[in-house]
């Protein structure tokens, strides 16, 4: 499941919740413009797609921003 | 800050030669209530009807109902900051409401164009579905009003209000030079510190996320909506109007706002069975866990340092706003703060909980019901003998049955429709009041 909210995802019974933008463009952000927003989408999908490949035992967040100084949202 | 409210009560509006308030009775000079609404060159045409209690009437669309209110002494003016009003710090002084009446925002324009948000209600005065609302007991004074389809999305919504709002005046000056036949004084006076300090916790939506607009219509803060941090009021801000707006649901809408009976409650028993702090008010719908569990932390906080030590929580919306609402609440009881809850509840589809996100911490909830007329099984409201307003109801998916149900309809409004998606109470004006 990708959330923008997505500790609460974690308490629904989702196993692999990745941490979207905002609730109301969870994919993406389109105050980048076009090309970053489309890098970004990119970005949280390819991010879902590791997930999946993931053997997990319980709910476990996977987030796109992972490694970055300052969280985008 | 002391303020002291006259109340005039009004059991009859009818037209004629000048406007006055006599003995419970309203006259109103149609003319010149019109002539203060046309003076706004934006707005096309406009009408006044009446519409009493147990009338055979439908009012379609409603987009708010006002209680008049004028600032008779003391800085600034009711309902501050809306439509480009004086901004001055309203709650001192002396104030006149006209109670008993609405004054009704009839009118198509919707919201905003950005999808999720639409106008949806209707109003009775006669029936079940009718005695669902407070309104079906007040003398209703329509301004039907429709403004220049060419204006942008907020301009016309501005418009619209506006002219509300000078009808809203326009009967309420007639009572600035009398004497008020009921009146109350509203203060926080200092009172016995062993009291329980209490804050009440304010939720309001915002459309911003939706309309992506900063000044789209909404419950406002002197004339706000857009998404800011807490807001700490003084009760008697409240009374003078400084929240107000018209809103997507019945239950929220100025007139309900202004007459909160938590509120008006929480403020009566002041000194007696508490000590009354004041409001904050939370901005609602936020768009990113962080967000939200940071408007909830600072939400806490600046209860905390009002010194409270309960604190009562409402909220005007239904989903996402949900998280910030709750998690204020975890905040609170956190930081030492005991708090009540005042919810509606969505239904329990496939073993879901009532509530989004239930946590344990909220512990203290008191149900105004649920909030779906589908799953209360609201009948649909039979056909009416006069309709002010638009002729066709627009219905949306989701009017019948459930959000995402049925199918888009334009059905004469005269006739029998289905009720409004949402019935949310949430103040408490049903019989799970908060009055003992």
């Amino acid at each position: 499941m990708i959330s923008a909210i997505y500790s609460f995802a974690m308490t629904t019974g989702a196993n692999r919740v990745v941490r979207g933008a905002r609730i109301e463009h969870v994919c993406g952000d389109p105050g980048l413009g076009p090309e970053k927003d489309y890098a970004y989408g990119m970005r949280i999908v390819k991010k879902a797609l590791e997930a999946i490949t993931v053997p997990v035992s319980g709910p476990t967040l996977f987030d796109p921003h992972e490694g970055e100084a300052v969280h985008a949202s | 800050m002391r303020l002291e409210l006259g109340s005039f009560p009004v059991r009859l509006i009818a037209f004629g030669d000048a406007t006055r308030w006599s003995d419970g009775h309203l006259t109103v000079n149609k003319a010149a209530a019109l002539a203060e609404i046309r003076r706004d060159p934006r707005i096309a045409s406009a009408d006044l009807q009446i519409a009493a209690p147990g009338d055979s009437v439908r009012i379609w669309p409603v987009r708010d109902v006002i209680e008049p209110r004028i600032k008779v002494e003391g800085a600034g003016h009711c309902y501050p900051g809306i439509c480009g009003r004086d901004i001055a710090t309203v709650g001192q002084g002396r104030t006149h409401r006209l109670a008993g009446m609405g004054v009704v925002e009839v009118s198509s324009v919707n919201w905003h164009d950005s999808g999720g948000d639409f106008v949806e209600t209707y109003l009775d005065m006669s029936g079940p579905f009718a005695e669902m609302y407070p309104y079906h007991r007040l003398q209703l004074l329509c301004a039907v009003v429709e403004p220049d389809p060419a204006l942008s999305d907020e301009s016309r919504n501005d418009a619209v209000h506006k002219a509300a709002l000078a009808v809203s005046d326009h009967v309420a000056r007639a009572t600035a030079a009398l004497p008020p036949p009921e009146r109350e004084v509203f203060e926080l006076t200092p009172c016995d510190p062993a009291l329980p300090h209490v804050v009440y916790i304010w939720g309001v939506h915002s459309p911003q996320a939706m309309s992506g607009s900063l000044t789209a219509f909404c419950t406002a803060t002197y004339g706000l909506t857009q998404l800011t941090p807490p807001w700490i009021l003084h009760p008697n801000e409240i009374i003078d109007g400084a929240l107000t707006g018209p809103y997507r649901t019945a239950f929220a809408m100025s007139w309900t706002v202004a007459n909160n009976p938590l509120f008006l409650d929480l403020y009566r028993r002041h000194g007696r069975d508490w000590n009354f702090l004041g409001v904050i008010v939370l901005r609602t719908e936020w768009t990113t866990q962080h967000e939200k569990q940071m408007i909830a932390n600072q939400t806490a906080k600046t209860a905390k340092m009002l010194g409270a030590q309960g604190a009562v929580v409402t909220w005007d919306a239904g989903g996402n706003e949900f998280i910030e609402v709750v998690r204020t609440i975890r905040e609170c009881e956190r930081l030492g703060i005991r708090t009540v809850f005042l919810t509606s509840e969505d239904d329990a589809t496939d073993g879901a909980p009532t509530m989004l996100e239930p946590l344990p911490e909220a512990d203290a909830i008191v149900s105004t019901s649920f909030f779906k007329n589908v799953t209360l099984q609201v009948a649909n409201p039979g056909s009416v003998s006069r309709v002010i307003g638009l002729d066709r109801k627009a219905i949306h998916r989701g009017s019948g049955v459930g959000l995402h149900g049925g199918a888009d309809a334009m059905p004469p409004t005269a006739g029998a429709l289905p009720p409004p998606w949402r019935y949310d109470d949430h103040y408490g004006f049903g019989s799970l009041s908060c009055i003992e």
